[in-house]
C-alpha cells in the first residue's frame, strides 16, 4: 500500500512550495526596495552623479596682461612657446614615449618623477605635461621621431616672458606653474587640468593676479567613458587679462640696478610731487624668466642659499634701523616742539652721559659747539643725544609716525613690510620693562627698536622735499592724489631741515660731500645714514674702532643714504640701503647720486610750470578703469575739486589774500 | 475513498495526441516569457543606439530558433523526459569535463565549448539537467527514504560533482545557482529544516577556507562589493557605475533611448549582465518594478504548475526550473543594484547571450510539458502501475 506516503509526499512538497513562494515574495520586495532606494531616495545624487560622468569641462587658457611701465615699454609680455603633453590613452606605451622622449629633449630627474606623478593621478584622456616652453627646432626634432614618441601631442601656447630678465624681477615678480599646495587648496579647481597655467608668484604678477590673469575659456563637453567627445554642450572663449601701466621708469631701474653693483642692496625712487615710484630695485637680482618653467633643484638652492637673498624684495621688505636719516625726523620734532632750536648751538665733546651710561658721538672728540643745520651735516649724534632728551621720545614718535613711518605704504604690492615706530607701550608688552631715556638716545639717532623699509624713508625724503604733503606712494599709474593732503609742518622747520641736508652733500665738511654734483645747475641734497649691526664694546672703543673694511662682511654697517634733487624745486627723492656696505657716506651716497644724476636727465624740469611743483612728471594716459578697483586706496574720497591751472592761480591768490595765517593748502616752494 | 479517485486519475490522458497537447498548452506563461523576451531585444536596440546591429536582431534570431526548441521539447512526452533524465545529466556532466579539458578560455574563465556551428557552454546545461536529474531521484523515493541522510548522499553528490567542475573554471555565478537550486528542491521534498541549519552552519564555518580556494578575481570582487567606492577607477568601476546608471533614472526614468550612462559606454557591458540597469535607467523606478514583477509572474506560473501537476517529477521539475529562473532574477538584479558581488549571471530572457536563452526556453520548454501532462500519473520508476 503506497497510496498514504504519496499523498504525505504531495501535502509536505504543496506545504513546503508556500514557504518558499513567501521566501521568494520577501526577495522581490527586498530587490524593489532597493531598486527604489536608489531611484527615488537617491535619486538626486546619482543624477548629479550621472551628470559629472558625462560631462568634462576643459578649459582654455587666457592670454595674461601685459605689463608697460610709464613709457609704454613691456616689462612682461606673452611669448608663443611649444609644450610637449602625453595622453595615456592613445599611447600605447608610456613609459617608452618618455624615455624616447629623453633622448631627443633631455629630461632632468625630478622632471621625470613629476610626470609619473601625474600620469598615476589623472584620468587616462586627461594630457598631462611632458615639458613646456619648447622652441621650435625642438618641435622639428620631435616631428621626425614621431613613430616613437605615440600618444604624444604639440601644443601651443602663450608663456609668460620678461624681455628684461633681471631688471625689474623683484617689482614684477614671476609666474610659476601651478604647484602640489595650489592643487590641494583647490582641489576641484578645473584649472588642475589645464597643463601650462601660470600664476602670479611675487611683486606686480602676484598683488594684480586678478586683474592680469584675465578668464579662462570653457568647453562644457558631453563625453563618452572614454573622454571622447559627444557634442559639446557649452562654449565660452577665454578673455584676455587686463594689462597694468605702472609709474616705473624701465631706463632707470637699469640704472639703478647697474649702480647697486650686485651688492645685497636695495634703492627706491620716488617723484615726490605725487609719490609714483620710478624705479625700485633690489640686488643682487635675478632672471624671473627662470621661474616659468620648472626650476631647477640646483638652480632653487643656488638662490636659497645665497647669503644675500636674491630673491627678496629688500626695499619692501627689508626692514633696518633708519640710522641717522631719522635724525631729519627728530630735528623736525624738536622745532614744532621749541622754535627756539633753529638758533640753538649745543656743545659736542664727543660724548652725552645719562647716568652712569656713555653715548658716543660717531666722531672720537666732538664736533664742539653745532647748530641744527650743522649737526645734521656733520650727523653729530651728541647733538641729537640731547634734544631728544629735551623733547623726548613720544613727540619724535609722534612725527615719524605722521611721516608714514611704521604703516605698510601699500603701493600695490602685497608683502610690504611695515617696520616698527616703538611706544612705551609697546615696550612695556614686548620686553615687560619702561620706556627709559637710554631708548630715546638710541632713537634720536635711529637706532635700537625703530626699524624703516628703505621704501618708508624715501617716502620721507619725497615729503620733506615737497614741502611736507602726504602724496599716495604708487606704482600703479594714475592713483597720485591731486591734492595730496598736508603734514603741517611749518615751512621755515623745513626749510633748516633742507638746508641741513644741502650742507651734507654740497657743503665741504657735509659727510657725503664727495658724491656731491652739479648737472645743469641741478645738486642734490641728502642725509647719510650708517647703522650698526653688532655692538661696538667698550673695550673695542678704547682700542680704536676697527676700520669697516677689516670686519667680516656680515658684521659691517649697513650704509644708507637719502636724497632729493634738486635743490630748488625738488622733483626727485632716491634712498639707497646697502647691506653691510660701511658707511653711508661711502657706500650709499655715490650710488644715489649716480641714480639721481641719471633720474635728473630722464625726467628733466618742465619749465612753463614753475608755479606749480604739485603736479605729475607726466601725463599718465594709460589707465584703465579696473585698477582704481583693485586699489580700493585710490578710490580715497577727495575733497577738493579738479581744478584748472588758472583756476588755481586764482584760487591761491584768494587763499592767500583772505587768510594769511591759514596753513598754506598749496604746495610752498623754499 | 481517496485510494479509487486515485486509481481513477492513472488511466486519465496518459497518452495524449499532438492535437491535444497543442490545445494542453500553457500560452499564457508562453506569452509572458515572449513579452519579457521582447523587452530584452527592444532593450538591446535602445543599447546599440537604436540599430539592430549588432545585438536586437541576432537575439531575435535566436529567440525564434528558442522558442522552436520550447515548443518541440513540450510536446515530448513527460515519461520520456523522466526516463532519460539521467542521461541527459551523464551527457551534461561529460560536456563539462570535456569544457575543463579542451574548453574555449574567455573572460578569464573556461566556459565555452566550440563545436563549430555554436558555442556550447555545459554550465548552462547543467542547469536543466541537475533539476532533471532531481526530479528524477526524488519521484523515485519515499518520504521517508527523504528523511534518512543516506539517500539525501546520492543527490548531494550530483549536485557537488558539477559545482566543483565548474568552479574550477572558475564560474562562481553558475556554481552558486546550481547550489541554490539543489537547496531549494531539497526544502522542496521534505529534507528537515535542521538538517539545513547543520549545513548552512558547516559552510558558515568553513567560508574562511573556502576563501583560501577562490581566484584572486573572486576575491577583488568580493573585496569591492564590499566596498565599491573605495576604487571607483579600479575594480569597483562595475558596481558604481552601475549604481550611478541606475540611480540616476529616478521615478520615470530618462526615456527610451534617452539613457546617457549606459550608451556614453559609462556602463560595462550594459547589452549582458547590467541590460536591467540600462532598462532602469531609461524607465525608471515604475520600468524596473514593472519589469520585476512580470519576472515574479513567470516564476508563480512555474510554481503553480508545480502544484497542480499530479505526478512528483513534474512537480519538482517545473519547481525547480522555476526555482532556477528566480535565482536568476535575485542574483542579477541584486549584483547590478550593488546588493550582491559581480559574479556574472545574466537577466533571464533579456541579457544579450544565445546559451542562456536556449536553456531558459528548453526549461520553459519542460515546464510546459508538465503543464500539458498534468493529469499524468508516473509509478514510482516510471511505469503506470508499478507502486
Amino acid at each position: 500500500m503506497s497510496a498514504p506516503w504519496k499523498y504525505e509526499k504531495d501535502r509536505v512538497f504543496s506545504k513546503r512550495i508556500l514557504v518558499l513562494l513567501g521566501f521568494f515574495l520577501l526577495l522581490i520586495a527586498v530587490l524593489i526596495s532597493r531598486v527604489f532606494y536608489l531611484q527615488i531616495l537617491q535619486g538626486e545624487r546619482y543624477k548629479f552623479l550621472a551628470d559629472k560622468n558625462r560631462t568634462s569641462i576643459r578649459l582654455t587658457m587666457p592670454s595674461r596682461g601685459n605689463i608697460f611701465d610709464r613709457n609704454g615699454v613691456k616689462l612682461a609680455e606673452n611669448k608663443k612657446t611649444f609644450q610637449a603633453i602625453l595622453i595615456k590613452d592613445e599611447a600605447q606605451n608610456v613609459d617608452l614615449v618618455i624615455e624616447n622622449f629623453s633622448k631627443i629633449i633631455p629630461l632632468e630627474e625630478d622632471e621625470i618623477t613629476r610626470i609619473q606623478k601625474d600620469l598615476k593621478k589623472k584620468r587616462a584622456y586627461m594630457p598631462v605635461l611632458i615639458k613646456d616652453g619648447l622652441s621650435f627646432s625642438d618641435i622639428a626634432k620631435l616631428h621626425l621621431n614621431a613613430p616613437d614618441l605615440i600618444g604624444l601631442q604639440i601644443e601651443e601656447e602663450l608663456t609668460r616672458f620678461y624681455p628684461f630678465k633681471d631688471q625689474n624681477a623683484h617689482l614684477i615678480g614671476y609666474v610659476s606653474l601651478l604647484n602640489e599646495r595650489d592643487l590641494e587648496n583647490n582641489p576641484d579647481s578645473p584649472l588642475a587640468d589645464l597643463p601650462g597655467y601660470r600664476i602670479g608668484r611675487t611683486g606686480v604678477e602676484h598683488s594684480f593676479e586678478s586683474v592680469l590673469k584675465g578668464s579662462p575659456g570653457m568647453r562644457k563637453r558631453e563625453v563618452n567613458a572614454y573622454g571622447h567627445l559627444v557634442r559639446v554642450l557649452e562654449e565660452k572663449d577665454a578673455e584676455k587679462g587686463e594689462n597694468l601701466n605702472l609709474t616705473i621708469d624701465s631706463r632707470l631701474q637699469k640704472v639703478a640696478l647697474e649702480a647697486l653693483n650686485g651688492e645685497s642692496a636695495s634703492a627706491v625712487v620716488m617723484d615726490v610731487n605725487t609719490g609714483a615710484i620710478l624705479a625700485l630695485v633690489s640686488s643682487p637680482s635675478f632672471d624671473s624668466n627662470i621661474f616659468t618653467m620648472p626650476v631647477s633643484t640646483k638652480v632653487w638652492k643656488s638662490l636659497i642659499n645665497n647669503e644675500r637673498r636674491p630673491l627678496q624684495n629688500k626695499a619692501l621688505t627689508g626692514t633696518y634701523s633708519p640710522g641717522s636719516i631719522f635724525k631729519l625726523v627728530v630735528s623736525l620734532a624738536a622745532l614744532e616742539e621749541k622754535a627756539t632750536y633753529q638758533q640753538k648751538k649745543i656743545y659736542c665733546n664727543g660724548k652725552h652721559t645719562v647716568g652712569n651710561h656713555d653715548f658716543h658721538c660717531w666722531k672720537r672728540g666732538g664736533h664742539g659747539f653745532v647748530n641744527l643745520e650743522e649737526a645734521l651735516m656733520h650727523s653729530c649724534d651728541v647733538y641729537f643725544y640731547q634734544i631728544a632728551e629735551q623733547i623726548g621720545a613720544e613727540k619724535i614718535l609722534a612725527m615719524a609716525r605722521r611721516f608714514g613711518l611704521g604703516s605698510a605704504l601699500d603701493i600695490g604690492i602685497k608683502g610690504e613690510k611695515e617696520g616698527l615706530v616703538p611706544s612705551s607701550a609697546w615696550k612695556k608688552s614686548r620686553f615687560k620693562d619702561e620706556w627709559r631715556t637710554g631708548d630715546t638716545i638710541n632713537l634720536s639717532i635711529g637706532q635700537g627698536f625703530i626699524t624703516t623699509t628703505p621704501l618708508q624713508l624715501v617716502y620721507l625724503i619725497s615729503q620733506i622735499a615737497n614741502g611736507g604733503y602726504k602724496v599716495k606712494p604708487h606704482i600703479i599709474q594714475g592713483q597720485e592724489l591731486l591734492n595730496p593732503p598736508s603734514l603741517n609742518l611749518n615751512a621755515w622747520h623745513l626749510r633748516l631741515v633742507k638746508s641741513g641736508m644741502n650742507m651734507v652733500v654740497n657743503n665741504e665738511k657735509g659727510t657725503a660731500y664727495r658724491s656731491r654734483f652739479v648737472q645743469k645747475g641741478e645738486r642734490m641734497a641728502g642725509k647719510t645714514a650708517s647703522t650698526q649691526v653688532r655692538r661696538i664694546s667698550k673695550k673695542e672703543r678704547e682700542k680704536g674702532v676697527i676700520s669697516q673694511d677689516k670686519l667680516p662682511w656680515k658684521y659691517r654697517d649697513h650704509a644708507i643714504f637719502g636724497a632729493y634733487a634738486p635743490l630748488d624745486k625738488p622733483r626727485l627723492a632716491v634712498v639707497v640701503m646697502v647691506e653691510h656696505g660701511g658707511g653711508g657716506a661711502s657706500a650709499a651716497a655715490p650710488v644715489a647720486s649716480q641714480i639721481l644724476k641719471e633720474a635728473l636727465r630722464l625726467f628733466p624740469a618742465e619749465k612753463k610750470e614753475e608755479k606749480e611743483s604739485n603736479i605729475p612728471l607726466k601725463t599718465e594716459p594709460r589707465q584703465s578703469q579696473h585698477l582704481k578697483n583693485a586699489q580700493p586706496t585710490s578710490l580715497a574720497p577727495q575733497p577738493m575739486p579738479l581744478l584748472l591751472k588758472s583756476e588755481q592761480n586764482t584760487q591761491e591768490s584768494l587763499v592767500k589774500k583772505k587768510s594769511e595765517n591759514q596753513t598754506p593748502n598749496k604746495l610752498e616752494r623754499i | 475513498m481517496p485510494f479509487f479517485k486515485d486509481r481513477n486519475c492513472y488511466l486519465k490522458n496518459y497518452n495524449l495526441s499532438l492535437t491535444d497537447k497543442i490545445k494542453a498548452f500553457n500560452y499564457k506563461l508562453l506569452a509572458l516569457v515572449c513579452l519579457t523576451v521582447f523587452i530584452g531585444i527592444g532593450t538591446l536596440y535602445s543599447a546599440a543606439n537604436g540599430n539592430l546591429d549588432p545585438w536586437a536582431d541576432k537575439q531575435f534570431m535566436r529567440f525564434l530558433l528558442s522558442l522552436s526548441v520550447l515548443i518541440c521539447v513540450s510536446m515530448v512526452n513527460l515519461r520520456l523526459w523522466m526516463k532519460y533524465a539521467y542521461w541527459i545529466y551523464g551527457i551534461s556532466f561529460l560536456l563539462l569535463i570535456g569544457v575543463t579539458l579542451f574548453g574555449h578560455v574567455g573572460m578569464g574563465a573556461q566556459r565555452w565549448l566550440n563545436l563549430g556551428f555554436m558555442r556550447l557552454q555545459p554550465s548552462e546545461l547543467m542547469k536543466i539537467a541537475l533539476v532533471l536529474a532531481l526530479a528524477r531521484y526524488f519521484h523515485s523515493v519515499t518520504l521517508n527514504d527523504i528523511r534518512s541522510i543516506r539517500s539525501i548522499i546520492p543527490p548531494a553528490l550530483m549536485m557537488i560533482l558539477p559545482v566543483s567542475l565548474i568552479l574550477e573554471q572558475p564560474d562562481l555565478g553558475t556554481a552558486l545557482m546550481l547550489v541554490f537550486a539543489t537547496a531549494a528542491i531539497f526544502f522542496l521534498v521534505g529534507v528537515e529544516w535542521w538538517k539545513f541549519a547543520l549545513v548552512g552552519t558547516g559552510v558558515l564555518t568553513a567560508i574562511p577556507i573556502l576563501w583560501t580556494c577562490l581566484h584572486e578575481y573572486q576575491k577583488k570582487r568580493v573585496m569591492t562589493f564590499l566596498n565599491p567606492e573605495s576604487d571607483p577607477l579600479g575594480s569597483g568601476y562595475h558596481i558604481m557605475q552601475s549604481k550611478i546608471a541606475l540611480g540616476s533614472g529616478g521615478l520615470l526614468g530618462k526615456g527610451f533611448m534617452e539613457s546617457t550612462q549606459s550608451r556614453l559606454n559609462f556602463l560595462p557591458e550594459k547589452q549582458t549582465d547590467f541590460i536591467f540597469t540600462l532598462i532602469a535607467e531609461e524607465f525608471g523606478f515604475l520600468g524596473s518594478t514593472v519589469l520585476i514583477l512580470l519576472f515574479l509572474s513567470i516564476i508563480i506560473y512555474c510554481f503553480y504548475i508545480g502544484v497542480i501537476s499530479n505526478n512528483y517529477f513534474g512537480k519538482v521539475l517545473a519547481t525547480g526550473l522555476g526555482v532556477n529562473f528566480a535565482l536568476y532574477v535575485f542574483i542579477n538584479i541584486g549584483m547590478v543594484s550593488g546588493l550582491l558581488p559581480v559574479v556574472g549571471v545574466p537577466l533571464p530572457l533579456v541579457s544579450y547571450g544565445g546559451t542562456a536563452m536556449m536553456t531558459l526556453f528548453f526549461g520553459f520548454g519542460l515546464v510546459e510539458a508538465v503543464y500539458i501532462n498534468k493529469e499524468m500519473v508516473i509509478g514510482r520508476n516510471g511505469s503506470i502501475d508499478d507502486d
